[in-house]
């Protein structure tokens, strides 16, 4: 082998360790015996029982999973119909509109933050808590639906819209029994990106949320300001162990509706 | 409603139609009336509205003016999911996510028949268009001509009073092609239903249809069997369209009782025979169809000069072999215009045919075709 090729080895290999060298530490760490996960001391899953016990964390998980469906199911439900809109119809602005779906994708988290918090507390009646981070979680997360699911509308031959309605089914019908089924890998793919985005998101959750609505990342976060826990690894591994079955899943599905959609 | 003795009303009727795209006219005033139970092609290149016309009267194009009828029936406001007629895609769209039974029933089970009907409908199709057993198997396990089967049963199982084809057999291979043509009669003769079908693809509307519209710049040229559509073009477009490339304007003169002459703007002299359902001043030019011209080398004998046949004297200019026929390009010195002739492998033509040889083309004037437009 000659030594470019074996350059280029070191380097991709040197890539992927700086990618995965953190994870792996996580992983590692979680379980170490030490008591701030920061050094090996032996095996231990006593972080593991501790974080079954403690109340706090689930509460603050269960209240990110709530917070992460709703937000999947509307963002995507909501995704598709802007993108349908976008897509089939015509009107003037239209591309003006599609590009600026990009914006809140592109648009730094803090400016979205505040300029959601100032909203909500100027402008709407409501107070900070479940309702305005949900909606925060919606605002953020439909226009990469949109997105994803616009990718897949150019995709697809839309001749089978046409024929299910020449069949006699009306537009809306046609969606049911034919655009939708041949959209879900797109949809799927929407919620799968979805998903992680809001269970994650720290800076827009942490300006909404108020007080008392303590999400998964905004729990860990307090943590690590008071030093950190061997807990805060054990999650972390949780969720590196979560996204990747979740990865592969999609991945899976994804290959085989190319198979059966030959697109 | 009164209806004439004798009168049958029309599968499909085209009253007037018109259909623009801003400033570009798709359909320019059109008129037709489709005969129940037969093919009626739609033949054009591509960009002349046929496929315009088509869609509207699907449903998937709004009329601008006109009217389009089904049976009788105004369609102009029905949208695409309640009228009698179906339509074969050209890409067929059969839909990827449902077995072939499921895409033959879709039609039914929006129509909410019973599970047994569509059961017992589904497996009928599939034996009317040769394919019994893959119910069960999904569009990307069929082959191009299955595909084009199933698409088939899925409109016809819906017994539409018209059924619109989109140059359906566009897609497939050349020797499919013209299986498929077969396969397509056979069904239609079979279930009866009328076709209306388009495309761009000549040998296939002259074998497949009953009768032949020809569509040019949004408007119908000429309507008529295959044998007149290909043997008497009426407008040098046809003509041209429909491979006679010998074409020559110009004004009529009579010569007899039975015969005219047609002296084109170069001053070659063209004899026909008068048509009685034409006057002679009606006449703008001459074709002449490249198979019906022989070729006279120099030195042969001519035959005798009258009335009724052409003789004129050129040099082959270009040879080129296709199989089954040479196509020659012959220059009329005098007037510099080329001349197209085929000639037949197994005919009696002269032995050899070579560049630059000096022959005369010679045609009976029954052969010559009066254009009028």
């Amino acid at each position: 082998m000659s030594p470019r090729i074996w350059f280029l080895r070191i380097v991709s290999i040197l890539a992927y360790i700086f990618l995965w060298a953190p994870v792996i530490v996580i992983i590692v760490f979680s379980f170490s015996a030490n008591k701030f996960g920061i050094r090996w001391e032996g095996f231990t899953l006593q972080w593991y029982y501790e974080l079954l016990d403690n109340q706090t964390v689930w509460d603050a998980c269960i209240r990110s999973l709530v917070i992460a469906l709703v937000t999947v199911v509307v963002s995507t439900a909501l995704g598709t119909l802007t993108a349908y809109g976008l897509y089939k119809l015509k009107f003037r602005g239209k591309q003006l509109l599609r590009t600026s779906i990009l914006l809140p994708i592109v648009m730094p988290e803090v400016v979205t933050a505040s300029a959601l918090l100032v909203f909500f507390i100027k402008v709407t009646p409501l107070t900070l808590g479940y309702p305005t981070i949900i909606i925060a979680h919606i605002v953020f997360s439909t226009p990469l639906a949109v997105f994803v699911i616009l990718g897949r509308m150019q995709r697809i031959d839309w001749a089978w819209e046409e024929a299910a309605m020449d069949l006699g089914a009306t537009r809306i019908r046609a969606f049911r029994r034919v655009i939708g089924p041949v959209l879900l890998p797109g949809i799927a793919g929407a919620a799968a990106l979805i998903f992680p985005w809001s269970f994650d998101d720290f800076v827009i959750t942490y300006f909404v949320a108020g007080i008392g609505n303590t999400t998964l990342p905004i729990y860990i976060f307090s943590q690590l300001r008071h030093g950190s826990s061997p807990v805060v690894n054990v999650i972390g591994t949780l969720f590196v162990l979560f996204t990747s079955v979740s990865l592969l899943l999609f991945m899976l599905a994804e290959k085989k509706s190319r198979t059966t959609m030959g697109t | 409603m009164t209806v004439p003795k004798g009168h049958v009303t029309p599968a499909v009727e085209i009253k007037n139609v018109v259909k623009r795209f801003g400033a570009i006219t798709a359909v320019d005033n059109m008129n037709l009336a489709i005969k129940e139970g037969e093919i009626f092609s739609l033949l054009g290149p591509s960009g002349c509205g046929k496929t315009t016309l088509l869609r509207m009267v699907a449903g998937f194009e709004n009329i601008d003016n006109g009217e389009i009828l089904i049976k009788g029936k105004v369609v102009n406001h029905i949208p695409p999911y309640k009228r009698e007629c179906n339509l074969v895609f050209q890409q067929m769209a059969l839909f990827p996510h449902i077995t072939v039974f499921e895409n033959i029933a879709f039609g039914l089970r929006e129509r909410r028949r019973p599970q047994s009907e569509i059961k017992k409908k589904v497996t009928e199709m599939l034996e009317v268009v040769n394919l019994p057993g893959i119910e069960n198997r999904f569009p990307h396990q069929l082959s191009g001509g299955q595909k084009q089967r199933v698409a088939l049963a899925r409109s016809i199982v819906l017994d539409p009073k018209v059924l619109l084809l989109d140059e359906p057999l566009a897609a497939l291979d050349r020797k499919l092609r013209k299986e498929m043509q077969g396969e397509l009669r056979r069904v239609q003769q079979k279930v009866g239903i009328t076709f209306l079908y388009v495309t761009h693809d000549q040998k296939v509307a002259l074998s497949l249809s009953d009768r032949i519209g020809i569509m040019y710049e949004g408007r119908l040229n000429q309507i008529g069997t295959p044998t007149e559509i290909y043997e008497t073009p009426r407008t040098s477009f046809v003509a041209s369209f429909m491979g006679s490339c010998n074409i020559f304007p110009g004004k009529a003169f009579s010569l007899n009782d039975n015969h005219i002459e047609v002296r084109d703007e170069h001053g070659l002299r063209i004899r026909a025979q008068k048509c009685k359902d034409m006057k002679v001043e009606d006449v703008h030019g001459i074709s002449i169809h490249p198979e019906m011209i022989e070729i006279i080398p120099e030195g042969h004998n001519l035959p005798s000069e009258n009335s009724s046949t052409n003789t004129i004297s050129g040099q082959i200019s270009d040879v080129f072999y296709q199989g089954d026929f040479t196509e020659l390009k012959v220059l009329i010195k005098s007037t510099g215009q080329s001349v197209t002739v085929h000639l037949n492998r197994r005919s009696d033509n002269p032995v050899s045919i070579v560049k630059d040889q000096n022959v005369s083309i010679h045609w009976n004037s029954c052969h010559s075709n009066l254009l009028v437009g």
